[in-house]
């Protein structure tokens, strides 16, 4: 069997959904010929990276019509390499390139899967992740995979060939061009790719008071996340909004602060392995699905955490 | 210029589940409210603004279903849609995410629009397929979960979205598909003369079977074979009384026991 994983990179560097795609296609067939696809530019240093994890080939298609990301480019260049799987990591390229990808091959689709039953079964959640759902494929198949979820791979030093994919010029398109990326604010921790998350609502009771959490998150090296209740008021931005119309995270540590746990905030972080709320009121849904809780107040609760984390960590 | 906003209707977000006997889906009975999928909801306000900037715009709404869209169409039709185009047929909106693609193409293809919309991910299905899948069929270009329009015009669009953190801006020339993320826009609520007068307003309801037996174009390589609910969280630690106390024993368990930090 073989089974292609999109490499997605960005600045020179593998981005970590990627691993974890990794890791699917080793759950799909462990004994599969493994054959990485990567494209853009400055990729030398993840030629590199990449003899850790069992790869057979390496695609790389560098420069030219791969310089910048283009949906229907990348999901041609990946389909020009035959198999039978085909593993995209589910960001927000992945989700324009594995649609197109299935359609360009007629295949099946698995989409945002969640786990690996066995090499047709998938299970990915709907609903609002009220609800999972077993799917089974046949044939060819495009997978694309929730980040976050599965753990990276094992580390074994191994040997790969390189090979080059030719860009093609005629598919240059100039009826879509990224024309500007507007960087993340530096040392900003990305909710999807976040270990912790650090959320308020609207217990936090209004923007002058989210340095709170943002000092908390800033102490365990975690990202700052929000209700709708707290984006729909303006006081953060909708790119923290976790939940059902908002972001799906699966964290090692959620921690919810001032958050009641509507439905629709559980369907973005139920998943998560560690559960802890914050939260005055003792019938608080988030309270059903957490591992540890505190019924207090949080504009107490919170400063002494912090200071008790701060004496841990110094001992 | 033409615009179609794809429309799905979903159960309301509230809707709590049982399951099936067999285990093969969820019941869907009465008991559920339906209503369109929220990102879709952004894909009609945005549409609705692009006709009150473009003058001649002309907007329809594309559902394919099973019989339980009546309300939520006729509630698009007030916000401000022209006109709908339902495919009522349960057998084609059973099919996997690439027979649904397949289906709604056809009916594009007829139609023709300068600009299709669709949501980033319908609520229920989750699939995040249908938007980026049909820009590949019908070749047009793509930009998906889109949260911001900067400019647009009868020829072209300026859009941005978030990508893991950064923000991509991208132009895209017409005919496009976009597909619409959250913070796009407010999606208004349909005013009571608008509610009247949307009763009068076309919608063209037809069931393509004929087209599928002729065809084939409904795919069935993915089969849903189970469902089930997710694992309770069991017995969590609730600390009460003394927050000196609760805040000792939450660091204790969460560094000595789960070891997070
Ligand atoms: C279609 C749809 C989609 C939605 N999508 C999302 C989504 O993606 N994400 C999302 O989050 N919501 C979503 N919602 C909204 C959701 O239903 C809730 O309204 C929202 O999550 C509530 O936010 P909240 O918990 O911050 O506020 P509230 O529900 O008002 O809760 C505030 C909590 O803070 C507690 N509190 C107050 N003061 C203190 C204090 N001093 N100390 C400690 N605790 C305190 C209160 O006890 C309360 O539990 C959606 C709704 C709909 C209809
Ligand atoms: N049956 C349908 N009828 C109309 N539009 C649909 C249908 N299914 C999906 N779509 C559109 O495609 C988007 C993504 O759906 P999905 O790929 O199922 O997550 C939805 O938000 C709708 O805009």
């Amino acid at each position: 069997m073989k089974i292609v994983i999109f490499l997605e990179s960005y600045n020179g560097k593998l981005v970590k959904a990627a691993k974890e795609a990794i890791s699917v296609a080793d759950k799909i067939d462990s004994g599969a010929e493994k054959i990485g696809v990567l494209l853009g530019t400055d990729l030398d240093s993840i030629a590199n990276d990449l003899k850790n994890y069992g790869l057979k080939e390496v695609y790389k298609g560098e420069g030219g019509e791969y310089a910048t990301y283009h949906s229907s480019i990348y999901a041609k260049a990946i389909k020009s390499v035959d198999a039978d799987y085909y593993v995209i990591p589910g960001t927000v390229w992945g989700r324009e390139i594995g649609p197109r990808l299935t359609v360009m091959l007629d295949s099946s689709f698995a989409g945002d899967v969640t786990e690996v039953l066995d090499s047709t079964k998938f299970v990915r959640s709907i609903h609002g992740n009220k609800v999972l759902s077993t799917v089974e494929v046949s044939g060819q198949t495009v997978v694309t995979v929730r980040p976050g979820v599965f753990d990276l791979p094992s580390e074994t030093p191994s040997e790969y060939e390189l090979k080059t994919l030719e860009g093609h010029k005629e598919d240059h398109d100039e009826n879509v061009s990224l024309v500007e990326v507007l960087a993340a604010e530096s040392g900003k921790i990305e909710l999807t790719e976040a270990d912790i998350i650090v959320s308020g609502g609207r217990g936090v009771k209004g923007p002058e008071n989210f340095h709170l959490i943002e000092e908390l998150a800033g102490l365990l090296g975690a990202a700052v996340g929000a209700s709708r209740a707290v984006v729909d008021a303006g006081w953060r931005p909708h790119s923290e909004q976790v939940g059902q119309t908002g972001k799906f995270v699966s964290p090692k540590l959620y921690m919810a602060v001032g958050i009641s746990g509507a439905i629709q905030h559980l369907a973005g972080m139920s998943t998560s392995d560690i559960i802890v709320a914050i939260n005055k009121d003792e019938e608080a849904p988030i309270f059903k699905v957490s591992d540890y809780g505190i019924v207090g107040d949080l504009f107490v609760v919170v400063p002494k955490l912090m200071e008790k984390i701060k004496e841990v960590k110094n001992q | 210029m033409k615009i179609v906003v794809l429309l799905k209707a979903v159960p309301d977000t509230e809707t709590r589940f049982k399951i099936r006997e067999d285990e093969t889906d969820v019941v869907y009975d009465d008991s559920i409210e339906w209503i369109a999928s929220p990102y879709d909801e952004y894909g009609l306000e945005a549409g609705i603004q692009f006709k009150e900037k473009l003058d001649g715009t002309e907007l329809t709404i594309l559902t394919l279903g099973k019989g339980n869209e009546s309300q939520v169409i006729r509630k698009a039709l007030a916000m401000g849609a022209d006109k709908a185009s339902l495919i009522n047929n349960e057998d084609l909106a059973s099919s996997d995410p690439l027979g649904v693609a397949k289906v709604l193409a056809k009916e594009l293809e007829e139609l023709k629009p300068d600009l299709i919309i669709a949501g980033r991910l319908a609520t229920d299905s989750s699939d995040s397929f249908v938007g980026p899948a049909l820009a590949e069929i019908m070749k047009y270009s793509l930009v998906s979960e889109v949260s911001t329009i900067e400019n647009f015009d009868e020829s072209h669009l300026v859009v941005l979205r978030d990508a893991t953190g950064r923000k991509e801006k991208f132009e895209v020339k017409l005919p496009a598909l976009i597909t619409t993320d959250k913070g796009l826009n407010e999606p208004r609520y349909p005013k009571l003369p608008d509610i009247m007068k949307a009763k009068r307003k076309p919608l063209d309801e037809k069931d393509l079977a004929e087209l599928s037996a002729i065809s084939g174009v409904a795919n069935r390589k993915v089969k849903q074979v189970k469902v089930a609910f997710p694992p309770k969280k069991q017995g969590g630690e609730i600390f009460t009384g003394d927050l000196d106390e609760a805040v000792d024993k939450l660091v204790k368990a969460l560094h000595d026991k789960e070891k997070v930090f």
